[in-house]
């Protein structure tokens, strides 16, 4: 990427005026976002509530609260099961699905058709899709259900929402709905910048379609690959809205994720010291992912 | 493919299973909200009785009651706090692109890592902290309350796409304005602005569509019905309403609409915004 | 074109964040937790109408609904934005904030002529704190058994006067193909309504009220076995299929809209409620209602409705106690009361208000049993202290999905009491 300033040392002058460029965005940034991730690890070692206005300052306890809690335990798993699956969606299967598209298989008309319509789920409301999907999945009356019914696979029909087992699976699958055409739309044009005459070559050699996939595509778009990744697994690090509006954790904590704890810590078990603690903790993995994908990207 | 070409049947095959798969996930992507819509036709009762099927009667007014409501007053609040927020991010985001790409500064590269890094911190690590500021500054439960938190999380990606767009931009025409003695405000407003037209086009509409749907500090700085935004007065109107189905899905059927507008006609900037960041 | 934008939302954003241009008038914040239309149009109304009459007065009114006003109210507390008026349930609900000097003491005011005679003593005292008063009670609420009168003819069904005869009954119904009990318990707080109940019934009351407001000693806090057997009783009418499938899917408002559609045979619903089954399918059919029946040999009170009055409670740290008191007696006057209940079909604390002038005869026949049980047992979620009850909260789903057992929950409600014994 080709840098247009003058690549000397600039002197404390020079930099005085780029400084000033970009003030106004770093200001923004520390006081925004910089600045509260660092309070909160201040916050963390007191234990306060919303209403009472003194605080007691416990060191470490929260840490070690946090540690024995059962639900921590709870909540990373399901952060970890939100990863893995999304990833393997949005990564793996959207990958495909614009593989698919790119390769000219339908006319076009049909392939942007297909294109806005698995986009569009992304730009709704997390609000809206929580409910939506909240009334589709209730047992019995809802949609899901009564397609199980008609096609005669009642016996897989449950309380998705409702049961432990299902509820944090149930919000994976609402979150896949909505972001899996996203990333196609990204990994489409990705593929587009990968040029055509390598898959003519291969076609020449008589490769199939799923070849060409594995050994032009994919090392093609290895760099979206990479920062599709690390987006999705950060994603499903900070979740909150789409769990909040469906289940807010229930039933019974089992699809508790880091977010929603923190959220409730604060606002429901009126624990703010507790709160920070999750925040802080969430902060630090986010944290190392970024800076792996920092060192992955400086390997390449 | 060579398979198909041996065996024609194999390949009509191929064609009709994805043509299968396709469909199915169109349909499985479109048809929530055909339902909201539909349903929003719909007295409670109709919905309760029969979901899935196209109204008996088309029930215009609930629309309107939901209208009534307060929808428009949470749509009015969107917009408010999107505008205000896009328009500033962009604004702080042209400039600091413009310094990274044109200008010489020491500590660039360190700069430059500190806006991305942004990116990777999740807001609600923000949360509470800044809610005690809002609360201290009195600007809780006003439209800064939710414009700044957001100018500054949607700064990293904006920065980032409109840097990116820059580089493209061949630097001869700088250095011809600088030889006639224009200043580095003056390029930037004449020569780089309206050449970023599209990139801030497209970045702009991300960043709408991003503060438009946010949800954890609209939940957490604002309150009065005067300053709720969309997504969380939503939320609310939902439980309120708890006896009249029909209007609580018109309500959530018009909140979605101007979005849903603006993503058909402006197809084309949000998909090429999105991906010429990622392609780079 | 992008400058008038930008000066635009800015000069708009200023606009909205500069205090209410100020008039000579006293502003009073008004903060209460019913915003559906109904009692939004009662509220208004008596807003204008208050200020009609005081035109000094600013009444700045807010309303959000049950379950985020939990959130919310403890959102505006950590920020110190406390509205001059603030809505409340009794119980420790309140009891929290009094503790935590953020109510004002209304002990004295209330005594003075111009609130004499307006509500009963039973209303009165969930809402005081180490004996002052700390809050005003705005309604009444209870909990009874809706039940659908042609569903119970049909299979020849009488009204059950004993626990057991109601647990026959929901067998019976049970046999008789029909889902006997409608509910929801996606918001936990549904489940809290039965298990309040069965805890009342029992585990004796001074023991209980002693576990609830922490005033045990530490180790027998929760001991009592009659905990465990409620929660088992709870969880058996999960097992058994008392309730309908997938119950903790389900909002309280779905379960009540089956009901409505004739979809159950019962359902559990709140006074305040009742007003909603009017003109309904199930209307038709007739119902009629009962409260959960005495058990015999219960070691607890047999005698209490479970139910609780909520309120307003006034901010400390108002700058307008006077005014704030004005605007809460004129709601809590006669007249406006029964305006309240006639047009939300709520029923209001304020004695002499719901008749059968300004409500259904259903709503006062739940009023009356209301006025005539001995007492109240508070609703749990807002009674018990904060930690004890999310657990509670959590364990009507977990019991019911099988996740937990009645002897592990009343430990974790054991841990979660002492903890919170040992930090006050």
């Amino acid at each position: 990427m080709p840098d247009r300033s003058d690549h000397t040392q600039a002197t404390w002058r020079q930099s005085l005026q780029g400084w000033l460029w970009v003030a106004p965005a770093l200001l923004f940034l520390v006081v925004f976002v910089y600045g509260p991730a660092l309070t909160n690890i201040r916050f963390s070692m007191f234990s306060f509530s919303a209403m009472s206005l003194d605080w007691d300052f416990v060191g470490l306890d929260n840490y070690l609260r946090l540690w024995n809690d059962p639900k921590f335990t709870t909540a990373l798993t399901n952060n970890a099961i939100y990863a893995a699956i999304s990833v393997t969606c949005q990564v793996g299967v959207a990958l495909v699905l614009a593989a698919v598209l790119e390769a000219r298989v339908f006319p076009n008309f049909s392939a942007n058709l297909f294109r806005t319509a698995l986009f569009l789920p992304s730009i709704l409301p997390v609000v809206v899709v929580g409910l939506v999907w909240q009334l589709l999945l209730t047992p019995t009356t809802g949609l899901i259900d009564q397609i199980l019914w008609e096609t005669g696979l009642a016996n897989w029909s449950k309380a998705w929402l409702g049961e432990p087992d299902t509820a944090i699976f149930a919000v994976i699958f609402v979150s896949q709905w909505q972001w899996t055409g996203y990333i196609m739309a990204l990994f489409m044009v990705a593929i587009r910048a990968v040029p055509r005459d390598l898959y003519e070559a291969m076609e020449i050699d008589g490769a199939s379609g799923v070849q060409q996939f594995w050994h032009i595509t994919v090392p093609g778009v290895r760099e979206t690959i990479l920062i599709v990744t690390i987006i999705t697994i950060l994603g499903s690090l900070k979740v909150f809205d789409i769990v909040w509006v469906m289940t807010a954790g229930g039933p019974n904590h089992s699809s508790e994720v880091l977010g929603t704890m923190m959220y409730r810590a604060a606002f429901r078990d009126d624990m703010i010291g507790y709160s920070s603690t999750i925040a802080t903790v969430i902060f630090f993995i986010a944290l190392t992912i970024g800076l792996v994908q920092i060192k992955l990207q400086k390997d390449r | 493919m060579a398979a198909a070409r041996s065996f024609p049947a194999l390949a009509v095959l191929n064609r009709v299973i994805l043509w299968a798969i396709f469909l199915t996930l169109a349909v499985i992507c479109v048809y929530p909200m055909i339902w909201l819509f539909l349903n929003a036709f719909k007295t409670t009762n109709d919905m309760f009785a029969a979901t899935w099927g196209l109204p008996k009667v088309w029930h215009w007014e609930n629309f309107s009651t939901a209208w009534n409501y307060g929808i428009s007053r949470y749509l009015l609040n969107s917009l408010v706090v999107t505008t205000a927020t896009v328009v500033i991010e962009l604004s702080l985001a042209t400039m600091a692109a413009y310094a990274l790409v044109v200008l010489n500064f020491r500590a660039k590269a360190a700069i430059y890592t500190l806006i991305l890094g942004g990116a990777i911190l999740p807001p609600e690590v923000s949360l509470i902290p800044l809610f005690r500021v809002m609360a201290e500054t009195g600007l809780y439960n006003t439209y800064f309350a939710l414009i700044l938190p957001n100018v500054a999380f949607g700064l990293p990606f904006t920065t980032f796409l409109i840097r990116a767009y820059m580089t493209g931009i061949p630097g001869e025409l700088r250095e011809a304005a600088l030889m006639d003695g224009a200043g580095e405000a003056r390029i930037f407003r004449e020569v780089y602005l309206p050449l970023c037209r599209p990139i801030l086009a497209s970045a702009g509409l991300i960043s709408a569509m991003r503060v438009w749907n946010e949800f954890i500090f609209a939940l957490t700085f604002v309150e009065s019905e005067s300053v709720k935004t969309v997504t969380i007065g939503v939320m609310s109107f939902a439980v309120a309403l708890r006896a009249d189905w029909g209007v609580l899905m018109a309500g959530l059927a018009l909140s979605i609409l101007p979005i849903l507008a603006t993503f058909l006609v402006m197809q084309r900037q949000f998909v090429g915004g999105l991906t010429s960041g990622a392609v780079k | 074109m992008k400058h008038l934008l930008a000066m635009t939302a800015l000069a708009t954003g200023i606009l909205a964040s500069l205090p209410g241009l100020a008039q000579d008038k006293t502003v009073v914040s008004f903060l209460h937790k019913f915003p559906e239309p109904e009692n939004m149009a009662y509220f208004d109304a008596a807003v204008a109408e208050f200020e009609a009459a005081n035109p000094a007065i600013d009444i700045v009114m807010e309303s959000v609904a049950d379950e985020p006003y939990k959130d919310k109210i403890r959102v505006l507390m950590a920020s110190d934005q406390v509205p001059d008026i603030y809505f409340s349930w009794s119980g420790e609900f309140g009891r929290k904030f009094a503790r935590e000097g953020r109510t004002l003491d209304l002990t004295e005011a209330l005594a003075g002529p111009e609130w004499q005679g307006r509500f009963a003593a039973a209303s009165l005292e969930p809402f005081q704190f180490e004996g002052k008063q700390f809050g005003i009670p705005v309604n009444v609420d209870s909990k009874y058994m809706i039940y659908n009168k042609a569903i119970f003819e049909k299979h020849g069904l009488a009204v059950p006067t004993t626990f057991a005869d109601f647990i026959a009954l929901n067998d019976a119904l049970l046999a008789a193909g029909e889902v006997p009990i409608a509910y929801g318990n996606q918001s936990p707080w549904a489940a809290t309504h039965y298990i309040g109940d069965l805890f009342a019934k029992m585990v004796p009351d001074d023991v209980r009220q002693a576990d609830y407001q922490l005033l045990a000693p530490a180790d027998q806090l929760y001991t009592h076995p009659g905990y465990v057997e409620a929660l088992a009783l709870y969880k058996s009418f999960g097992d058994k299929g008392y309730f309908n499938n997938g119950a903790n899917a389900i909002s309280h408002q779905q379960a009540r809209g089956a009901f409505i559609a004739g979809r159950s045979a019962m359902v559990y619903l709140e006074l305040v409620e009742f007003y909603m089954l009017a003109d309904t399918p199930v209307a038709e059919q007739g119902w009629g209602f009962f409260p959960l029946p005495p058990m015999e040999g219960a070691a607890g009170r047999n005698d209490l409705l479970t139910g609780a009055p909520d309120g307003f409670l006034i901010s400390a740290k108002t700058e307008h106690p006077q005014e704030a008191l004005a605007f809460l007696n004129f709601i809590t006057s006669p007249e406006q009361a029964a305006k309240y209940v006639s047009t939300t079909g709520m029923t209001s604390a304020v004695i002499g208000s719901v008749t059968e002038e300004t409500t259904t005869p259903e709503t006062l026949a739940g009023l009356k049993a209301l006025e005539d049980a001995a007492g109240m047992a508070l609703w749990l979620d807002t009674d018990m202290d904060t930690a004890s009850a999310n657990v509670i909260l959590a364990a009507g789903q977990g019991l019911l999905s099988g996740d937990e057992t009645p002897e592990a929950v009343m430990e974790k409600v054991r841990a979660a009491a002492k903890e919170t014994l040992a930090q006050r």
